[in-house]
């Protein structure tokens, strides 16, 4: 790793504009959970934050986003500002390039998730004496994890393409969200479906509330598996990357 | 040569050529800027790789389409899966990834690229230019609001055996098809036009197209499930997704399921016909305000 690049890209990612929107998107969680506390009678507490809010909402939709915003832009910037070149020049190894690119993607987006996580589940879970700390545990460490698979993907797929952010949503809200639903084999071929597996796995919950189908343990080996061969690849792109080849 | 020797009265020749062809104005650059920006959509006259995401977008959306089709070949039955009241539920999500895909590169790539001075240089006023923009978006989104329809329609009318008597029960839905189709196809111009013409980056305008069109959906969802009453009236009358549904199912005259959003709302379908219209205004006067104030 780069502390000077580290430092760069942690600048050139926390830009007033995008942390303000993306400090919106974290809103709201938060703002669901208030709600459902406020309007829950007859709703069952843990499954509502397991199934609607971490499944759907904090590991279904907004990390993905998130993960695509930052994983993209890390390194996606540079190529389209023109920048890369000034980068590249340096004597410093593409492998580091990369590492520090993806560190601070990686930070930033599961800064920005757990956040969310952290102070929406909570709120939703007071005051119903359910203890969802184990369950709660599980997304985290599931979130986290996830997170590092995605900017890894993400980062690897805007060294390839100009097109990045767009193959990103396609695979996010068409292949995830859509295929997956509609072809369950799929679910062995989706990050999202990894990281509900791995909560599951780690937060012990029951399979009442949420039944994935993949194992807990064959999901941790893919998300290494899929996080390990992206960085592979990255390097490779990386360092095949010529100047004006930007597609 | 010969013009170089006309050129009288000048300091200093630098031989410019003089243009003496027929001035074809305003109106001839509105619609080359049209034609072109069409073309720009699906990245025709650009390189390879910038034609690939539309035409596979377009291509997703005709996917409910053609498969129809080739349950309608194969199956002696007649078994109509897709309705066109309901294909709007399955294009929403690649409609919107379109949209996030062409509205920045037709509203901000000439910020980006500094071209905006050539443009209001001519004929062409600001006005003009929007217009012509907004047109551009709106008939490309018709690729995908449309045309698979239209194909479907057709299709099925020839798949059956009495081509004549299909023609006569579902004539209506012709009419009802292509004005649903336009309806949805300036909506959503109009929006992604407002959000891309904003910034001349593209990556932030994507972004921001997507938030708007499919994060609100899941807002709607959520609201849905946990709070219901006059706040998921509202949602639903300001999520695009739903505004849009709402629209179509009323143009058809078909009711909504119970179980979706719309139906937990319990909204007349009506409304949702001023809610789309005063969105669509609003945004393309969002976008009208932002080239007449933009300095160039």
């Amino acid at each position: 790793m780069n502390d000077t690049i580290v430092r760069l890209t942690a600048r050139q990612l926390f830009g007033q504009k995008r942390t303000l929107f993306i400090a919106l998107l974290v809103a709201i969680p938060v703002l669901f959970a208030i709600l459902f506390r406020l309007n829950s009678e007859n709703t069952d507490a843990m499954d509502w934050v397991t199934n609607v809010l971490f499944v759907r909402v904090l590991v279904g939709s907004l990390l993905p986003f998130v993960a695509l915003i930052f994983g993209t832009a890390a390194l996606g910037t540079e190529f389209e500002d023109g920048t890369a070149v000034y980068l590249l020049s340096k004597p410093v190894p593409r492998w580091k390039i990369v590492a520090s690119k993806l560190v601070v993607a990686w930070a930033a987006t599961a800064l920005f998730v757990l956040v969310a996580s952290v102070v929406s589940a909570p709120i939703a879970l007071q005051g119903s004496g359910v203890d969802g700390s184990s369950m709660v545990t599980g997304f985290i460490v599931a979130e986290v994890v996830a997170a590092f698979a995605y900017c890894a993907v993400f980062l690897a797929l805007s060294i390839l393409t100009a097109h990045a952010l767009l193959v990103g949503l396609l695979y996010v809200f068409i292949w995830e969200a859509v295929l997956t639903r509609l072809f369950s084999g799929l679910k062995y071929l989706s990050i999202r479906e990894y990281s509900v597996a791995l909560a599951h796995w780690i937060g012990a919950i029951p399979n009442v509330i949420i039944d994935p189908q993949v194992s807990g343990a064959t999901a941790a080996v893919l998300l290494v598996v899929i996080s390990v061969g992206s960085v592979g690849l990255a390097v490779r792109w990386l360092g095949r990357w010529q100047i004006g080849e930007t597609a | 040569m010969s013009q170089r020797a006309e050129a009288a009265g000048s300091i200093y020749d630098l031989g410019y050529r003089h243009y003496d062809g027929v001035r074809l104005g305003r109106r001839q650059s509105f619609l080359s800027l049209y034609a072109y920006s069409l073309r720009g959509a699906f990245g025709l006259g650009r390189r390879t790789t910038s034609k690939v995401i539309p035409v596979a977008v377009v291509l997703l959306a005709a996917a409910p389409t053609l498969a129809q089709l080739a349950i309608a070949a194969i199956s002696p039955v007649d078994a109509r899966i897709i309705e066109p009241a309901n294909y709007f539920d399955f294009v929403q999500v690649t409609l919107a990834i379109f949209c996030a895909a062409v509205a920045p590169e037709l509203f901000a790539r000439d910020q980006r690229m500094r071209t905006l001075p050539l443009y209001f240089a001519r004929g062409l006023r600001r006005d003009d230019y929007t217009i012509a923009k907004l047109a551009a978006l709106a008939t490309a989104l018709l690729f995908i609001t449309l045309l698979p329809q239209l194909v479907l329609f057709i299709g099925n009318g020839l798949a059956g055996s009495d081509l004549a008597g299909y023609a006569k029960d579902h004539w209506m839905e012709l009419p009802q098809v292509v004005v649903s189709g336009v309806i949805v196809a300036v909506f959503f111009a109009c929006i992604s036009a407002a959000i891309g013409s904003q910034t001349p980056r593209r990556a932030y305008s994507t972004v921001a197209i997507i938030a708007v069109l499919i994060l609100t959906s899941v807002v709607a969802a959520v609201i849905a499930d946990t709070v219901g009453g006059v706040t998921l009236k509202i949602v639903v009358l300001l999520v695009p997704f739903e505004a849009a549904t709402g629209v179509i199912r009323w143009i058809f005259n078909a009711s909504v399921a119970r179980e979706t959003n719309l139906g937990k709302s319990g909204l007349d379908l009506w409304i949702c016909f001023p809610a789309v219209l005063t969105v669509t205004a609003i945004t393309a006067w969002l976008t009208f305000r932002r080239f007449r104030r933009l300095d160039v």
